[in-house]
């Protein structure tokens, strides 16, 4: 199991008068086997942080250290790699290759691994069937509601078999129900499987799903708070919390 | 299956017109490439394989360099070398025949239409060749007007032992007995007519003339033939070849220049077609960076990217090329299949099969398959650099394309100052560069210069659209899109250049040429032979036929035209003899350099010579050189006293000389071309029963009034003109879809702010105006730097043709210019009508979903 540290992560765009610290030294710690959502107001530095822990892009200052591995000291082939095989993403938006079927989107990382198709195939199924899109498999995406988009997606993060599964607001594109459909997979696999899972979010109901929040504001780390799975409140409390974050 | 092929061949299928329209380009390109060159060696074959036949299969043919007569004492000469050991001197001739010569019957095709009239020594021949006689007997020596033909001849001709053969001849038509018959000829070539020596050379007008020694030798072995070659070449010296027959060598050189010229539009062809998949490509990577973006987040490497538009373009290339070779070949036959009976009415050859070669087979694949990798490379390259996060943050990718714009605005600036410089230098070759430079460097600025542009055309828009409010959103659209704005406006610019460019040309070419036309061809009456490509084939007249039309009634003056085969340097030349002041009177040459008057008065005095730009070019003559030609009689001076063309002889390789140098040097005294004026007062119809008469035993000779012959050549020359305009429009047709589909991307690819528009209060008038405003805009830049490089590559094109020989005269194609903006702009309206209609129509709901 992978843990996930950042040590004064640090990102400024554009620079000069125009500069803007999106992050500003936050220090998070993430254990192995942990669902951890970030929450903040928008345009407080949520995305960035995602796409640091990601490796999809380069921190101005600090560090993002994986399994001890310091993604600082990765190349492009290498951070391609531990794409490919640690981390799964889940995002909002554009998720899909729009030409490719629900089971070859899901089995993108697999196959650019070198597998073969028809196990790449067989292993994309398997998955797709779990998250009941079983009579979708050769749908094109745009012959797909928006959640299950996002099941197809949720599926091709974990094809890999990833210890890290990144998601940025994998359900503020979707309807109530089919919001909850997606956070309550991605709750399950974090707990079958003993994946890390870091998901972005601003909706309290879908942060009520993990086990720990961190609050971001301004780029930094104002909150933090640890969730007790018997508790029923959880996301009126989070709720409230933001609220005050918020002003 | 490979995750790349898939991806490749379902995009290419989600836009199957877009991807027919890029592969289109290729098509068109390979076709002319393979088409041309497996049609001109298919000329080149039967054109050297009659020559070859003509050669008979003897071990040695020898001939003079410029297949000119010479004295029949060389044989002699040859048959003393150690190693002959047998000769056979003739004087052969091939014969053009008028058009239903031998049926009488228009609506037959002709089955023999030019005939080989071979003069040899009977038993000297029969040595060499062997002669077997079917029918009849053989020649013997001191045989008058006696002819042994081949039975197919006879065939064609209905004739049959015993009957008399006419044939046409400089003095007028000759009677001949067939005494003979020989069977078929087996190889291709003309049928032979084999007559006694002295009778040749009297009908030739050649006494004591040859034109061809066979000779035998007493070894097979390479090393020994060597050997007895090049004893006889020390015999008879420079100016006589061994093996190849040499004449029409300067038609061998025509074809040659063809093929050329063919092949550079064949090459222009795939460049389009490389710049237009280059365009395209640019298109789709702006158009998918989500997807890519996407692909690098799930884990693609930039190696799998970059793979995967070249994979795309591979495809492309590939089919295209495929099709390109199907349909080349197929050109190839159908144009055999209609210039057959043409290729034998005027180069008097019998054209084969389409050749194709493994070679040419693999250079199509090279070059079809090879532009389009080419011009994948970049974008496919630019496509590894999209990071993940434009996947997720769409705007990031603009950043490192305006980084870029600097260097490139400097770069392509450079690149068409060079070209600016090239265009001085007045080089053929250095100006082919410079346009091709001119025209990348354009490419390469376009995008740094349509951003300011478009923002100043936005102003302009925002003046005039002020109150809708709607202006400064088409203005925003376009500078927040600085890459497909310039894709677009660049491709529009591509297809507006090649119009204006094609108009420069065909309008410089038309002026230029009609005047040489009207000028060159503007006589009362002409004679003309049956090949005025060719003049060495043909019969012509002995003076004494010019003589007898001075004498016609009312005829003023005759002006008549010799030819003879000379050499200068490596180029084959047609020495065209003429008259000055006649020729002055009833025609005339145009001028590029030299004084006209002082040139036609240099002919006269000494050896002066005027050569055309062709000519001029291919042997790099200028004005007041002194040249070496080689004659019959040895090389002679001559001096180069103008460089001048007529319409006629304006595309081979021609000198002109004074008909007293002409007989000099090359013995020749025979007029195959005559023009004549009558005087003002005559009756035209009188002149021409005149003319008719005189002509009656002369049935080689076509008699053409002039203003019809001109009419005749200005619609021949309309319709090559008219076809290779088309050839161009095709040529540009693609890119023109190529723009109208970059403007259609740019709108749905907006449909969600289009939506966002309407939710806002935005009414559908005011989304179709946003929508049409932009496409005019960009179209407008188009439109604007088309015309600029058009213009450019115009007046290069132009000063081109001139440093290649074809001296034009530059002239504005104002007509072009209007067809231009007008195309430009209504494809523009166009390109925007369809989709700014879809996106007015659309549901605000879908719009915001669509994504
Ligand atoms: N490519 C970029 N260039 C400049 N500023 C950016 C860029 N991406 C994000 N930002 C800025 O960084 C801050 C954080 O953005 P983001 O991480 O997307 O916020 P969130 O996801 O929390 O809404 C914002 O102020 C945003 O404007
Ligand atoms: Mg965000």
């Amino acid at each position: 199991m992978t843990t996930i540290q950042t040590e004064k992560l640090t990102k400024i765009y554009g620079h000069g008068a125009t500069a803007v610290t999106a992050l500003d030294h936050v220090n998070v710690h993430i254990k192995g086997g942990e669902f951890v959502a970030i929450m903040g107001p928008s345009g407080c530095g949520k995305s960035t942080l995602l796409h640091l822990l990601g490796g999809l892009d380069k921190a101005s200052e600090g560090h993002v250290l994986i399994g001890g591995h310091n993604l600082n000291d990765l190349g492009d082939d290498q951070l391609t790699e531990l794409r490919r095989r640690k981390i799964g993403f889940v995002f909002q938006f554009f998720n899909l290759i729009p030409v490719l079927s629900a089971v070859e989107n899901a089995s993108l990382p697999v196959t650019l691994d070198g597998m073969k198709p028809a196990e790449a195939r067989a292993k994309a199924t398997g998955w797709l069937t779990r998250f009941g899109m079983g009579d979708r498999l050769g749908n094109r995406p745009d012959q797909l509601s928006g959640g299950q988009q996002q099941r197809v997606a949720v599926a091709r993060a974990l094809i890999a078999d990833p210890e890290l599964i990144l998601a940025d607001e994998p359900t503020g594109n979707l309807d109530t129900r089919s919001g909850d459909e997606i956070a309550g997979l991605l709750r399950d696999v974090s707990k079958e499987f003993g994946r890390t899972i870091v998901m972005v979010t601003h909706d309290p109901r879908i942060a009520a799903y993990a086990d720990r929040i961190i609050f971001l504001k301004d780029g930094k780390v104002v909150d933090e708070t640890q969730l007790e799975r018997k508790n029923g409140n959880n996301a009126e409390m989070l709720a409230d919390k933001i609220k005050e974050i918020g002003d | 299956m490979n995750l790349q092929l898939t991806l490749a061949l379902r995009y290419l299928n989600g836009r199957r017109l877009r991807t027919f329209l890029t592969t289109l380009a290729i098509v068109f390109g390979v076709l002319l490439i393979f088409g041309m060159n497996t049609l001109m060696p298919a000329f080149l074959g039967s054109f050297t394989a009659n020559a070859m036949a003509a050669a008979g299969q003897v071990d040695a043919t020898i001939t003079n360099k410029t297949g000119e007569n010479f004295p029949e004492s060389v044989a002699a000469k040859v048959a003393d070398v150690d190693g002959v050991v047998a000769v056979s001197a003739t004087l052969e001739r091939p014969v053009n025949l008028p058009a239903d010569y031998f049926d009488q019957d228009a609506s037959t095709p002709d089955r023999v239409t030019a005939v080989t009239l071979v003069g040899a020594n009977p038993d000297d021949f029969r040595s060499l060749t062997m002669v077997n006689v079917i029918e009849g007997r053989y020649l013997e020596a001191g045989d008058g007007a006696a002819v042994v033909v081949t039975q197919s001849l006879a065939e064609a001709a209905g004739l049959s032992l015993g009957d008399a053969l006419t044939l046409p001849s400089p003095t007028g038509t000759v009677d001949f007995e067939i005494v003979g018959v020989t069977p078929q000829r087996l190889l291709p070539g003309n049928e032979e007519v084999l007559v006694s020596l002295p009778v040749a050379q009297k009908i030739l007008d050649a006494p004591g003339m040859v034109n061809t020694i066979d000779a035998n030798f007493d070894s097979v072995a390479e090393t020994r033939r060597a050997e007895i070659e090049a004893a006889i070449t020390r015999v008879l010296g420079d100016n006589f070849t061994i093996g190849v027959l040499q004449a029409g060598a300067e038609i061998l050189q025509n074809i040659g220049v063809a093929q050329a010229i063919l092949n550079l539009l064949g090459g222009m062809g795939l460049l389009m077609g490389g710049f237009i998949i280059f365009n395209t490509f640019r298109t789709i990577i702006a158009e998918r960076r989500r997807d890519i973006g996407m692909l690098r987040a799930v884990g693609a490497s930039r190696r799998t990217i970059t793979r995967l538009i070249l994979i795309e373009g591979m495809i492309q290339g590939v089919l295209g090329t495929a099709a390109g070779i199907l349909f080349g070949y197929g050109f190839a036959l159908i144009t055999i299949t209609g210039i057959a009976p043409i290729g034998q009415q005027f180069l008097n050859i019998q054209v084969g099969k389409p050749a194709v070669t493994p070679g040419l087979v693999i250079a199509s694949i090279l070059a079809g398959v090879g532009i389009t990798v080419v011009a994948g490379i970049l974008p496919a390259r630019a496509a590894s650099r999209v990071t993940p996060l434009e996947a997720l943050r769409p705007s990031v990718g603009e950043v490192t394309l305006k980084r870029m714009a600097g260097f490139r605005f400097w770069g392509g600036m450079g690149m068409i100052v060079i070209a600016i410089a090239a265009l001085v230098s007045g080089n053929a070759g250095f100006i082919a560069l410079g346009a091709v430079l001119f025209t990348v460097g354009l490419i390469v600025v376009a995008p740094s210069l349509v951003n300011p542009i478009a923002n100043i055309f936005g102003r302009f828009m925002a003046l005039i659209f002020a109150r809708q409010g709607t202006a400064q959103l088409a203005e925003g659209n376009l500078s927040r899109q600085p890459s497909r704005a310039a894709v677009t406006a660049s491709t529009t610019m591509i297809a507006m250049a090649i119009l204006v460019m094609v108009g420069s040309i065909i309008s410089s070419i038309m002026i230029t040429f009609t005047t040489m036309m009207e000028k060159s061809l503007g006589s009362d009456f002409l004679l003309v032979p049956p090949s005025v490509a060719i003049w060495g084939t043909n019969v012509g007249a002995a003076p004494a036929l010019a003589d007898e039309l001075r004498a016609v009634d009312g005829m003023a003056v005759v002006s008549t035209t010799r030819f003879a085969g000379a050499q200068i340097g490596e180029v084959a030349v047609g020495v065209l003899g003429i008259e000055p002041r006649a020729y002055t009177e009833v025609s005339g040459l145009t001028f590029v350099e030299g004084d006209p008057q002082a040139a036609y008065q240099s002919l006269e005095d000494g050896r002066g010579m005027i050569v055309n730009g062709v000519l001029a070019t291919a042997a790099g003559i200028s004005l007041g050189d002194e040249v070496a030609v080689l004659t019959p009689s040895g090389e002679q001076t001559y001096t180069i006293v103008g460089i001048a063309s007529d319409f006629l002889n304006a595309k081979t390789t021609t000198a002109y000389i004074s008909q007293a140098n002409i007989a000099t040097d090359f013995g020749r005294t025979e007029d195959v071309f005559l023009q004549m004026n009558a005087k003002e007062s005559a009756d035209l119809d009188a002149v021409e029963a005149g003319i008719s008469a005189a002509i009656r035993q002369y049935p080689q000779f076509k008699l053409v009034a002039g203003q019809e012959f001109l009419e005749q050549n200005i619609g021949l020359f309309d319709a090559a003109m008219a076809g290779f305009y088309a050839m161009m429009i095709f040529l540009s047709v693609p890119s023109l879809i190529a723009m109208v589909n970059t403007l259609a991307i740019g709108v749905i690819e907006r449909t969600r702010e289009i939506g966002m528009l309407r939710a806002v209060g935005a009414t559908r008038k005011q989304v179709r105006t946003v929508i049409l405003a932009e496409a005019l805009i960009l179209a407008a830049i188009g439109v604007a730097f088309g015309l600029l490089s058009g213009l450019y590559l115009g007046v290069m094109a132009v000063s081109g043709f001139s440093a290649l020989g074809f001296p034009m005269e530059y002239i504005f194609p104002a007509s072009s210019v209007i067809a231009t903006i007008a195309v430009g702009l209504i494809f523009g309206a166009l390109a925007a009508i369809v989709p700014a209609r879809q996106a007015a129509r659309m549901d605000v709901v879908t719009a915001l979903r669509y994504e």
